[in-house]
């Protein structure tokens, strides 16, 4: 009986020891958070050692680095905001950057101060472009780096059934009927259908390529255009050839499984699917003759090809850039930790190991790295097994990649706020999933836009 | 307290009132954490159900607008319809089986104490976890249910995607969570059926009952006040359950899940989750009242 | 005497508890099995792995191979700084080099393991004593008190979520990781404390009377009965209480989510699995090792309390 008590006593003693423990810590350093959206742990540990690195340096300084989902974001801002907690340094979309900068939360001097410390020439000006606040020549926040996307497809199979690579929509359509042989067990394609940013991020291509926008250089919302409406139901009618119910980016393991012809996806699957094949290497080839269920390729790397433009009305390529947002914190030693922080992720020296974490598919966004030989010789030797030639093929889709809120050179920060709310993601749920007229789901849509604006 | 005045010791005051200080002062800590932590907390959310409830904490009054709001929103009417077939569904099936279970367990057979605690596993181990087990189970591509329901007994051609098809995912719920709770009540069931009297069965297999017969006659009657009072908590239990809808089947939108959204999702609004907590308590106090009077039956 | 059976029905008997138990095991099975598959066997129906794959449990409990994979030169061109003293380059390489960060599965259990066991001694000890007050002491309003635990027994805490969230956002502690802790640490507290009242109050009335009547003869106190009669005769229902309680926090999710999401050095083993789950480390096989593992001392604790939890649970109700 007497043990209980000692065990309770104990474990009141050890509470009360942590709480004096913390209300007695010196608040001598400046701590600030940096919440990064590359929630991969081979990144996270990349980025910690960055982190490491930066605090040796700064020893008043100490950084928390905390992974959040992309589609949390939003929801979680909120709630640090409220919370009082607020981060001092964020990485995410160009969107989200901009849906932030709305809010008003963002040192929007300070990045503009930073902008012109690195050296505005430096930057790509489309990019830079892109976290324009309205008031031009200030910056909600600072291009950090871009990603392609592109439908990546089976080669192989292309080549043996006679098809075009995946680059028109009527080529993908036909493609994606071709191969979708549910009795089977392998399905056409994988285009987003749950309500996550994946979805918009695949409709969007698919809409810059039929000329489709949210705003017109006046900035007047004509997201109920024939355009969209032509998108959606285009759109609508590929997903049929998902493999079955909503799916996001996740279900492209049935594609590293050999069950899927074609998935949108970023130039980030290299590294992805270059670790499959170091898997694969460790199999001999006996297990894969006795394999049911499964036909898992070895060459799989060597047959995936990618196609970047797609062409309606006119090509179309889609890319994210992803920027880095100083957060006023109002106290001006975090604001300036977290610019310290910023100026040495733009280092040549740590930006290149940033980088490093995909190559091809994290592309730096100052002119002057692309071209630097130890940016081409990265640790995987990724670029130099893909080849020069290769990585363009990717990288191509940089110069012609697209956007909803640059329209002719004018960034339209509402089209941030309408990404963050996942207004499109939601909509095309509703056709695919739910089952609901196209029409309808726009006009649905559409209505949720304006609300998200005149907010 | 002093050693030597024990319990009947004559003192100035009366035992009566001793045993009540001392009552009062045993219970304090308890009563004040549950006033401050669950009493106060079911008031303030009436009070902040008035309010526009920025999530920083700011309020503004609004009067009955959230409740108005409440009341035309069609997303509210389809989650009280989802609550609903999710509660028959579950509280008939987890009680049927549990009741099936629990008489098939209630026979003798060699190791029947491990097959009893080998039953309540699913009710005790982490939802988190067995959640992940049953997503697998029924992946679309490589689960188990759509191989052997397309390959093995051909019941259907085409795989199907229970869990993220909003149509039949909440029957994956329901069938989930009867996995879950039924061995609960088939614990109470068995407790109560060990309390029968053989006699009782005897007397009834003279008067010439079959097995069927026994049950209606002898069984049924004993174990009735068990099986309503399963029926009335499974119903109180369930309309508050958030993880095992939320984390199966996130698209599943029972009342809890609705309230979750609006808190902390999307477009914030709590004091509209607040209001929508508020009519869940209306309709769960009914339900506890019911209880507690025909049930209890204080 | 009813009947005995004969063959053919104990055949069906057989069959009957086999596939019962099947059911109830079957997603566990799973669990398992998929655990130690590699990924290209995923597809594979069958539960057995076609080659058996403790990767994942090696990287989560930290027995991965330290991987000495050569640093790359960028890194070491970045630490190739004279402002970094030797020791500290060392301890960045250390750090950046050891496993098992994905999902650091020991300190995720001690966190789990902390806030469970805090809530459910505070709750215990709080319990013991109210529940002796209103189930052994007659005073005025006992019934009242006594109804109302019942009461808020069945007051779930989707109900609590925005007004608590609230009061903690007001009182400041969301602002800390440690407030937001102490916040979960009372949420917890309050989401067992009714029931361990309840369940205990139910045993301490069935303890006889005469036993504290002669205490007191003795010159016994009625705390010292407490302590010495009542106690350790409910020892194992005190344990059965604790285990219950432990269990219950142990296994929640949504007050975690909602309080420590962002603080992830502090996550709870269900908060952190589903943050696995949505990150782009999911991949199969470590979640399931993952949850393995976070069933595992659950199905432990359940097996050392289980006789007395089960009478417990009878005797008091159940609390979800």
């Amino acid at each position: 009986m007497k043990k209980i008590f000692i065990i309770a006593g104990i474990v009141i003693i050890v509470i009360a020891a942590i709480l004096i423990y913390i209300s007695k810590r010196p608040p001598e350093v400046v701590e600030i958070a940096f919440w990064t959206t590359e929630t991969q742990s081979d990144r996270m540990k990349t980025i910690q050692l960055l982190m490491d690195t930066f605090q040796a340096l700064n020893s008043d300084i100490t950084v928390k680095l905390v992974p959040v989902d992309e589609n949390d974001m939003p929801s979680q801002m909120a709630a640090a905001s409220a919370a009082k907690n607020l981060p001092g340094l964020i990485e995410g979309s160009s969107e989200l950057i901009l849906a932030f900068g709305e809010e008003g939360i963002f040192d929007i001097k300070g990045a503009t101060k930073m902008v012109k410390e690195i050296g505005k020439d430096r930057f790509y000006q489309g990019a830079l472009k892109m976290v324009e606040s309205p008031d031009p020549g200030n910056f909600y926040g600072l291009p950090y780096h871009g990603w392609v996307q592109g439908i990546w497809y089976r080669a192989d199979w292309f080549d043996e059934a006679g098809l075009a690579p995946p680059n028109t929509w009527e080529n993908i359509l036909k493609a994606a009927k071709t191969f979708y042989k549910p009795e089977e067990n392998q399905y056409g394609i994988l285009i987003g259908t749950k309500a996550e940013n994946y979805a918009e991020q695949c409709f969007t291509h698919f809409a810059l390529s039929n000329g489709g926008a949210e705003f017109n250089s006046k900035g007047d919302l004509i997201f109920n255009s024939k355009e969209i409406l032509e998108t959606l139901e285009y759109y609508a009618e590929l997903a049929k050839y998902n493999p079955p119910g909503p799916h996001t980016w996740r279900a492209r393991d049935y594609y590293l499984q050999g069950k899927m012809a074609m998935f949108f996806y970023s130039t980030y699957i290299m590294d992805d699917l270059a670790l499959a094949e170091v898997a694969a290497g460790s199999l001999t080839n006996e297990n894969y003759s006795e394999l049911k269920g499964s036909t898992f390729d070895p060459k799989l790397v060597d047959n995936t090809r990618i196609a970047t433009t797609i062409t309606k009305t006119r090509p179309g390529g889609y890319g994210s850039m992803v920027a880095l947002g100083l957060v006023d914190q109002d106290n001006s030693a975090k604001n300036e930790a977290a610019q310290k922080l910023l100026s040495f992720l733009y280092e040549p020296s740590s930006y290149i190991i940033f980088l490093h974490m995909s190559p091809g598919g994290m592309n730096p966004m100052l002119r002057d790295i692309a071209g630097k030989p130890e940016y081409l010789n990265d640790p995987n030797g990724i670029f130099k097994r893909y080849g020069r030639e290769k990585i363009e093929e990717i990288t191509a889709g940089l110069d012609s990649m697209g956007s909803f809120t640059v329209v002719n050179g004018k960034t339209f920060p509402a089209s941030g706020r309408i990404f963050a709310k996942q207004i499109i993601p939601r909509m095309i749920y509703k056709v695919t999933i739910d089952g609901m007229d196209p029409k309808d789901a726009i006009v649905w849509a559409e209505k949720q836009m304006k609300e998200v604006i005149g907010s | 307290m002093n050693k030597h005045a024990g319990l009947f010791n004559k003192m100035p005051i009366s035992i009566e009132q001793r045993e009540s200080r001392l009552g009062w002062k045993l219970i304090a800590p308890s009563l004040g954490v549950i006033g401050l932590l669950i009493i106060y907390p079911i008031l303030y959310n009436i009070y902040l159900s008035f309010f526009d409830v920025k999530l920083t904490g700011e309020k503004f009054f609004i009067g009955l607008a959230n409740y108005e709001k409440l009341l035309q929103d069609t997303a509210f009417y389809g989650s009280v319809l989802t609550t609903i077939i999710f509660l028959i569904g579950t509280v008939v099936g987890s009680t049927l089986i549990g009741l099936l279970v629990a008489l098939l367990m209630n026979l003798q057979f060699p190791f029947r104490n491990v097959a009893r605690a080998i039953i309540l596993l699913p009710y005790f181990a982490p939802i988190i976890s067995v959640v992940f087990g049953w997503q697998f189970i029924f992946d679309p591509v490589n689960g188990i249910y759509n191989h052997v329901m397309v390959e093995v007994l051909h019941v259907t051609d085409q795989r199907h995607n229970l869990i993220g098809d909003p149509h039949t995912a909440l029957l994956v719920v329901i069938i989930f969570d009867i996995w879950r709770h039924f061995p609960i009540s088939c614990l109470l069931i068995i407790s109560k059926l060990q309390s029968i009297n053989r006699d009782q069965y005897e007397a009834a297999a003279i008067d010439g009952c079959g097995p069927l017969g026994r049950f209606f006659h002898v069984t049924l009657p004993e174990i009735y006040f068990v099986l309503g009072t399963l029926v009335i908590l499974r119903l109180i239990w369930n309309i508050n359950k958030f993880e095992d809808v939320f984390l199966l089947a996130p698209n599943v939108q029972t009342l809890p899940i609705f309230t979750y959204y609006a808190a902390f999702t999307g477009i914030i609004d709590q004091g509209f989750a607040a209001t929508i907590s508020v009519v869940q308590f209306l309709f769960l106090s009914f339900l506890i009242y019911f209880y507690v009077k025909k049930v209890l039956k204080w | 005497m009813i009947g005995k059976r004969s063959f053919l029905q104990n055949i069906f008997l057989a069959l009957a508890v086999g596939s019962v138990l099947f059911i109830c095991l079957f997603p566990f099975i799973q669990i398992l099995s998929t655990s130690l598959k590699h990924q290209f066997d995923w597809g594979n129906p069958s539960l057995i792995p076609m080659k058996i794959n403790l990767e994942a449990y090696r990287e989560l409990l930290g027995f991965g191979k330290m991987k000495d994979a050569p640093i790359p030169d960028t890194i070491k061109r970045l630490l190739d700084n004279p402002l970094i003293t030797e020791k500290k380059k060392d301890e960045i390489i250390s750090k950046y080099r050891s496993t098992g960060d994905v999902f650091p599965f020991p300190r995720y259990f001690l966190n789990t393991f902390i806030l469970s066991a805090s809530a459910a001694s505070i709750s215990l000890i709080l319990a013991v004593f109210g529940a002796y007050s209103f189930s052994r002491l007659r005073f005025k309003g006992r019934s009242t008190i006594q109804r109302s635990i019942l009461f808020v027994y069945m007051v779930g805490g989707v109900m609590l979520m925005v007004p608590l969230y609230q009061m903690s956002v007001k009182a400041g502690l969301t602002k800390t990781v440690w407030g937001s802790l102490l916040s979960l640490l009372l949420i917890y507290i309050i989401q067992t404390l009714p029931v361990s009242l309840y369940m205990l109050g139910n045993y301490f009335r069935t303890i006889p009377y005469s036993l504290e009547e002669a205490a007191a003869t003795d010159g016994c106190s009625r705390i010292e009965a407490i302590f010495f009669i009542i106690l350790p005769l409910s020892a194992p229902m005190l344990v059965t209480v604790f285990v219950y309680c432990f269990i219950i926090a142990w296994n929640e999710f949504l007050f975690a989510s909602v309080f420590i999401k962002q603080f992830h050095d502090f996550h709870t083993l269900p908060l952190a699995l589903q943050s696995l789950f949505v990150s782009k480390n999911a991949i199969w096989d470590r979640i399931m090792s993952a949850s393995m593992l976070t069933l595992l001392p659950v199905i432990f604790c359940f097996m050392f309390v289980m006789r007395n939890l089960t009478g417990g649970l009878t005797a008091g109700g159940v609390k979800e």
